[in-house]
């Protein structure tokens, strides 16, 4: 005959069993816990073949005097099993839908919308910084050898004139439409350079009219990497490029263009640090870097521990790119600079190679919004 | 150029490290591109021997011929940190001494100038030689700055040439018959030069000759047969000026670039030649390899005439729009080695050293001014604002109209480059042909986009060989042509009409899809666009259009010919078809009336709507229909539109039900059952009549 110690051991290992059962429920998707729930109930409180009505099966074996207390200590079990089986049935029930409501967890019919290019969108971005005062404009992109090269102080011995630094066509083309608010070239034969970009560049110097004024032609055109081609670099890239003319602009109007276009796209208390350069259509030149916006500045990959990213050059408009365009530079003074699209879209959203930009992956794309 | 830092400590006593001098000198225009440190090591006598030597590597800008030198970049270094900058002189201790050289007009040689203009001064200093190793301190320097150590003769000229920035050539003076001339090269002539190769050259390339032949080709490379060799026991040291547009040519004529040419062709110090005669000869003597003859022959066709440029502190801070006071102006120049004399207040005539061959104008020295003082000192400010530019480019906010209209339908942006290869292009080329390139950087780069066709079909391309069935896609860009620049719009969809639901089925993209398209951009626009049947050979006939705006041809529209999208990588597998459209945006603006000035009131009378279906031959197009009835309607039909199209049971064979959709309306009343009555009983008989519809 078994003794109450031996019995009470099994209804201690019944309600280790249904911890773990209840614990097994609890893990499931709240959703699918119904079904689960309808079985542990079966199992436990069933009245042929529960659990609990197995032990209360064992009550006949023990003496007398022992049943009373054994069969207190299986209804302790049986209230605990179904109180906490009570207690997830409620639960169970308030994730049931109502007889017909609508499944909200179906997908919605999504129309589908166009998702913009990163660099139209950083093209985007710096047009709209330079909307108040600013004339914006969009440059030829096949561009002449006067336009090109002779007006901006790059004379013909100049070493971006090679072959191997810039892309020529093999027959002059029509002059592209300069469109009907920019004036007639003033001379110089459409003969035929494709852009080099990699110079930075006064963009077009023609735009230069109304010298009083400050007029502000912003171009971007696709252009041409440096020298010769390196695998994996890309053909071209897109520029913007800024050009203020007036009496009295200084370098000091520059830096603080530069800083409110910088904090315009890489957010406020970006800083902007100028190195001193060298291009043939400005002087003094300057490098421009910004705080890098991954690491504010404390040293990281993306800025190769320097703090610093270079985004641009610049600098005042060269008295011989003046003088070329018919403009007396004791008389007036101008800041110009250049800026890769490229990069900042890089930097921007911290895109590792370059050419995601150019095929056009739908995968990619899709990352960027209207 | 690689510069060793204890090198640079026999100019200047700068008392920070190679890093911190490294990073001052990158933010005044020396931009570090390595600092590789070496530890202490050999030094010539006399010089303290320096721990934390370092090999600095600095990316020197063009117009900066005089940074590739020690002493150059020593000068930056004395300028940025205020501090003295020596120079070797005559009375220097023994590693800065210059050896005293007579001046003579003629020694063992002569010299005889027969291009003045692009080789203006020469100067040669003979001296007796022992051939030999030069010393561990010397190899040491060289080395750093990637310079090969050959024998103690063309290491000295090499030594000085680093050092400095004037390059020298040193000549066995056995080999030298007769006088040194330099000439133009004659047709026919030829010269082996040091590294072994015979050379033809011609005029006007510069050559250094004896009386029997070509010693050296001038400026870029000795010749081998007058080189110093173990045996060698006088030599004549060359320090010459060559002008850099010669050199330039000669170099690039002969694909030939040298340490030299480098140097000569950037613009080298024309008045430094008989001081780097004298180095050279005291380093001689300073390495025990010999003894300098104490003269130099020293030609000099046309003595350099520095330049002296006129600069106000008014236009210093005008320029910069920072104050930088007198003083500092005063001290950068001088310390970086020009000739400033006051003249009047504010005002310097200012004498450019020959080494400077960049400076020419006031502000090419206010540039110097600024980088030293300091460009971190620029305040930020804007520059005044005029409140009325001349207007934009008229073509971004009309490009944004299409981009937004193209986005809304669900296409996304791609780019694409405007080079594509002549395969790629050669299906949408023009009656006018293709623009190539010259010099493309490789085949898949050849010509201009006739089209930006292409850039859309290569994004369908590269989509669907990356898993992607439902591609949907348009770019704004420049298409080319020998008459110019057009600005496109083009666009490519293959693929789901709509994204899956669980609700319905899916349909593919279908021609009216991009017709569809359109007619939005066209209402965007607020043009009327027709569509004409004669299409452009890269789409299939009958699946096709042109679009056309007053009979001309704006852009086409249709069912991508299959052997092109193959060509282009497209998987015919898959067996979805792809649909293109292109607008011309320029051709589109031209016509485009500006945008609406006043809304249209809205109407005060109801409109009565009816529909017909009417059984017509099924080859009967659907604008004969509308037309027919327009012309029947009365004035109040407002509206008329398709809305259902059926053909199969009930309809007999070669026929097609249309159903109508009639709006109308009037703007003085409400419109009575009987006046729509008669108005569709006006347009049925029409269509009778006419057409031979029925009413069903």
């Amino acid at each position: 005959m078994p003794t109450l110690d031996e019995l009470t051991s099994r209804i201690a290992e019944q309600d280790a069993a249904f911890s773990a059962a209840l614990a097994e429920l609890d893990a499931a998707l709240p959703a699918a816990r119904a079904h689960a729930l309808d079985a542990l109930k079966v199992a436990w409180t069933g009245r042929k073949s529960g659990r609990i009505a197995d032990l209360m099966a064992l009550l006949p074996s023990l003496p007398a005097a022992d049943r009373k207390v054994f069969g207190q200590r299986v209804n302790a079990l049986k209230q605990r099993v179904e109180a906490a089986l009570a207690d997830r049935e409620t639960a169970v029930a308030a994730t049931r839908r109502p007889a017909g409501a609508v499944d909200l967890t179906l997908p919605g019919r999504r129309p589908q919308l166009g998702h913009r290019h990163p660099l139209s969108l950083v093209r985007e971005e710096v047009q709209q910084i330079f909307t108040l005062g600013y004339q914006v404009l969009e440059g030829p992109e096949c561009e002449d050898d006067w336009h090109n090269f002779e007006a901006l102080n790059m004379h013909e011995e100049h070493p971006a004139r090679d072959m191997q630094d810039t892309l020529y066509l093999a027959s002059p083309v029509t002059a592209a439409p300069r469109a009907p608010w920019a004036r007639p070239r003033r001379r110089g034969p459409r003969a035929a350079a494709a852009h080099p970009a990699p110079h930075a560049h006064l963009g077009d110097a023609d735009p230069l009219h109304g010298a009083a004024r400050s007029p502000v032609p912003w171009c971007d055109r696709p252009g041409l990497p440096a020298r010769q081609p390196r695998p994996h670099a890309p053909p071209m890239f897109h520029r913007c490029e800024g050009l203020v003319v007036g009496k009295g602009i200084t370098l000091a109007h520059l830096k603080g263009t530069l800083l409110a276009m910088a904090e315009a796209l890489f957010g406020a208390g970006t800083s902007v640090r100028f190195r001193p350069s060298f291009f043939p259509y400005t002087e003094p030149s300057a490098e421009v870097d910004v705080r890098c916006i991954r690491c504010a500045g404390a040293g990281c990959a993306v800025c190769k521990q320097t703090g610093w990213l270079e985004i641009l050059g610049s600098g005042m408009v060269h008295p011989a790119v003046f003088e070329a365009v018919g403009y007396d530079p004791d008389e007036v003074t101008g800041f110009a600079f250049g800026m890769g699209i490229e990069r900042v879209a890089l930097l921007k959203w911290d895109v590792g190679d370059i050419r995601l930009f150019y095929e056009n992956d739908l995968r990619f794309l899709e990352q960027f919004s209207l | 150029m690689k510069v060793l830092y204890s090198w640079l400590k026999d100019f200047v006593d700068v008392a920070d490290g190679p890093a911190e001098v490294g990073r001052r000198l990158s933010l005044r225009g020396l931009a570090l591109e390595g600092l590789e440190p070496v530890g202490a090591g050999e030094m010539p006598p006399g010089a303290a021997p320096v721990a934390d030597d370092a090999v600095l590597d600095f990316d020197v800008t063009a117009n900066r011929p005089d940074c590739l030198s020690v002493v150059g970049i020593a000068r930056e270094i004395a300028t940025v940190y205020g501090l003295p900058l020596r120079v070797p002189a005559t009375d220097a201790p023994g590693y800065l001494r210059l050896a005293g050289l007579a001046p003579v007009d003629r020694a063992t040689f002569g010299v005889r100038l027969d291009a003045p203009d692009l080789c203006p001064r020469f100067a040669g200093a003979a001296a007796a030689v022992r051939v030999g190793p030069s010393p561990a301190w010397m190899q040491r320097r060289l080395q750093a700055l990637g310079v090969r150590p050959i024998s103690n003769i063309v290491d000295i000229t090499n030594y000085v040439m680093l050092e400095l920035g004037q390059p020298m050539h040193a000549f066995d003076e056995a080999r030298l018959s007769g006088d040194i001339v330099v000439r133009q090269a004659r047709s026919g002539e030829t010269i082996v030069t040091l590294d072994g190769r015979t050379r033809a050259v011609q005029p006007p390339q510069l050559l250094v000759t004896d009386t029997t032949r070509a010693v050296a080709v001038g400026g870029v490379m000795g010749g081998l047969d007058s080189e110093v060799t173990e045996g060698t026991t006088r030599i004549v040291f060359e320090a010459a000026w060559w002008h850099p547009r010669s050199i330039r040519a000669t170099s690039k004529a002969l694909g030939l670039k040298t340490e030299a040419s480098t140097r000569f062709e950037r613009g080298a110090d024309p008045t430094l030649q008989a001081v780097a005669a004298a180095r050279a000869c005291a380093l001689l003597e300073l390495i025990g390899a010999g003894t300098a003859d104490g003269t130099i022959v020293d030609v000099v066709a046309a003595p350099h005439a520095p330049r002296v440029v006129a600069l106000t502190h008014a236009h210093v801070e005008g320029l910069l729009g920072m104050p930088v006071p007198p003083a500092e102006v005063a001290r950068i120049l001088t310390s970086l080695g020009f000739g400033v004399a006051a003249d009047g207040p504010g005002a310097w005539q200012v004498e450019v050293p020959g080494w400077r061959p960049d400076v020419a104008r006031p502000q090419d020295l206010i540039e110097e001014v600024g980088r030293h003082h300091g460009f971190e000192h620029l305040p930020a400010t804007f520059p005044p604002v005029h409140p009325a530019p001349p207007p934009s480019d008229p073509r971004i906010a009309r490009d944004a109209v299409a981009r937004r209209a193209m986005l809304a339908m669900g296409y996304s942006e791609t780019i694409s480059f405007a080079f594509v290869e002549a395969a790629a292009a050669e299906p949408f080329a023009g009656a006018d042909g293709l623009v190539t390139l010259a010099n493309p950087l490789s085949e898949t780069f050849a010509v201009m986009r006739p089209s930006v066709l292409p850039g859309v079909v290569d994004a369908v391309s590269h989509n669907r060989r990356h898993g992607r069935r439902d591609v949907r896609v348009f770019e704004i860009a420049t298409a080319f042509g020998p008459r110019g620049e057009r600005r496109m719009l083009a666009a490519a969809w293959t693929g789901a009409a709509a994204g899956d639901h669980w609700s319905g089925h899916r349909r593919d993209v279908d021609l009216f899809d991009l017709t569809g398209s359109l007619e939005v951009l066209a209402g965007a626009y607020g043009v009327a666009l027709a569509l004409d049947t004669d299409a452009p050979p890269y789409l299939v006939p009958g699946r096709a259009a042109r679009v056309v705006r007053q009979g001309t041809a704006v852009g086409a529209c249709g069912l991508l010919d299959p052997a092109v999208a193959e060509r282009r990588g497209i998987p015919r597998a898959d067996a979805a078809d792809v649909y293109l459209l292109e607008l011309d945006l320029d051709a589109i603006a031209a016509a485009a009336p500006p945008g609406a000035t006043r809304v249209e009131p809205l109407p005060r009378f109801p409109s009565a709507v009816r529909d017909v279906s009417l059984l017509v031959d099924d080859t009967l197009s659907a604008a004969t229909v509308r037309d027919t009835i327009r012309r029947a309607a009365p004035p109040t039909l407002v509206s008329l539109r398709e809305f259902d199209r059926y053909q199969g049971k009930g309809v007999p064979a070669g026929k097609v039900s249309v159903s109508l959709r009639l709006t109308f309306r009037a703007d003085d009343r409400t419109l009575t059952d009987d006046d729509v009555a008669s108005a569709m009983g006006a347009v049925i008989e029409a269509a009778r009549a006419a057409l031979g519809a029925e009413q069903r």
